[in-house]
């Protein structure tokens, strides 16, 4: 659906860099980040948060939890940006490793399943901004990654989506699936093997 | 457990859907293990990826909350181990990351400014004229960007900020976000056009004076080559006087 426009311009308006300098991308930014840039972290959270508070919302279902999490997440990329290590992946997996823990991690501490279970129906009431924001911004990056869930085993694909998006640990998943233990294990791996051939992750290190 | 046991836990670990015990176990297996290591950022890589189909824009107010707690916040230092490598990530995934980047910067603003008109609107609640006013420029704006059709264009501007300008032909308008670091100095306004060809550019609206951000639907955008912000006396000028950005739009 979008591409950026090709870098094109009418000639009277050719002393004017248009498109010139391209945004940075995540790993930029962050480097910039590293050295203490508050500007490249407001660039980088603009780039990141829809991500960062959809996934974060998805595992913990609330809205206002949800933010609170978000925002220990992005200060903690703030705080840790020295760390980042580009030889063991992306800037943007590194920041949803770290999203995707605490938003785990919160929902063990303060959450029973069962809770979480019945705020299922709740967390669907998005207000219309998000909807119509979901829906536009997503859909590329949605489709490849619902394309590469399909191309899964039903058991590859459920242990794999309740672990991550549901924050299901691989016992609670085996309890789910009323599966055994080393085949959850088994299948989440190999899930998650497929997954990256599909997607095309790599990692130069 | 053996470590052919613990291994057998890098999908779960990449998962996070291990206890606390058994990530210690499997971090203390990985870091002597080289051989490992690939096979676990490769599958952290992917399980993050899952996040792509996660998107929700959330409150504004957070935005400035983030910022204003990094404000207070001191950053660790470097890890002495720690030593800058070459990105040497293929050129292709590069593109795929940027591009998408790109998208979600634009998307977001417009968003946020979606958003902020909601807050908007409520202040004005007993003025019924306004608030239909307002609820029909968000019903035109879902409409657009909820078209099937819809191409996100973005570009920089200069002095700092972002102008997004989300197309839908169908709809025969865009969604404009613009969203500069700085407002225009005293007196000056930014102004917006819209460019076919080698004609004269024209209005596309003004915004008052020492604002620096909006975002607003302008009609017939589709169609133009160019659509561009310039800094204009307040109240705007006949024609562009210093143009500071510029979205192609072909």
């Amino acid at each position: 659906m979008t591409e950026r426009g090709a870098a094109r311009r009418p000639d009277h308006l050719s002393a004017v860099p248009g498109s010139g300098s391209p945004p940075a991308d995540a790993g930029d930014l962050l480097r910039l980040v590293a050295r203490g840039d508050e500007a490249a972290f407001g660039r980088l959270y603009d780039l990141v948060i829809p991500r960062v508070y959809g996934l974060i919302r998805r595992v913990l279902r609330d809205p206002a939890q949800a933010e609170e999490v978000a925002q220990e997440v992005l200060v903690e990329v703030w705080r840790t940006a020295t760390r980042f290590d580009t030889a063991r992946g992306s800037a943007t997996s590194w920041i949803f490793t770290i999203a995707h823990r605490r938003a785990v991690d919160r929902v063990r501490a303060e959450q029973a399943s069962a809770d979480r279970l019945m705020k299922v129906g709740v967390a669907s009431v998005d207000t219309p901004y998000d909807e119509v924001v979901d829906e536009v911004a997503g859909r590329l990056e949605r489709q490849q990654v619902r394309h590469c869930l399909d191309g899964l085993t039903e058991l590859q694909r459920q242990a794999v989506t309740l672990a991550y998006y549901q924050g299901h640990s691989y016992r609670e998943v085996a309890d789910l699936l009323e599966a055994p233990l080393p085949t959850v294990k088994t299948r989440m791996r190999d899930g998650l093997i497929r997954l990256r051939d599909c997607l095309g992750v790599e990692v130069t290190a | 457990m053996t470590t052919v046991d613990i291994h057998a836990l890098v999908g779960a670990y990449a998962l996070d859907a291990v206890d606390d015990l058994e990530r210690v176990s499997f971090e203390r297996h990985v870091a002597d293990c080289e051989a490992c290591r690939t096979e676990v950022d490769e599958l952290r890589g992917t399980a993050s990826r899952l996040a792509d189909s996660t998107w929700s824009v959330p409150p504004p107010r957070l935005r400035a909350e983030v910022l204003a707690a990094v404000g207070r916040t001191r950053q660790l230092p470097p890890l002495e181990s720690a030593r800058p490598r070459p990105d040497a990530r293929a050129a292709v995934s590069r593109w795929r990351r940027y591009t998408a980047g790109a998208v979600a910067a634009g998307i977001l603003a417009a968003g946020a400014g979606v958003a902020a008109w909601a807050v908007q609107e409520q202040r004005v609640q007993e003025q019924s004229a306004v608030v239909a006013e307002a609820r029909k420029r968000e019903a035109r704006t879902e409409a657009i960007m909820a078209a099937p059709d819809l191409v996100v264009r973005t570009a920089p501007m200069i002095g700092g900020g972002r102008v997004t300008v989300a197309s839908s032909e169908q709809q025969a308008a865009s969604v404009v976000s613009l969203r500069a670091d700085d407002a225009p100095p005293a007196g000056q306004a930014f102004q917006m056009w819209t460019i076919r060809g080698t004609g004269p550019a024209a209005n596309a609206g003004v915004l008052p004076a020492g604002q620096a951000s909006t975002v607003q639907v302008v009609d017939g955008v589709p169609g133009n080559d160019v659509f561009a912000v310039s800094v204009e006396p307040a109240g705007g000028s006949p024609s562009p006087t210093e143009v500071v950005a510029q979205v192609p739009l072909i």
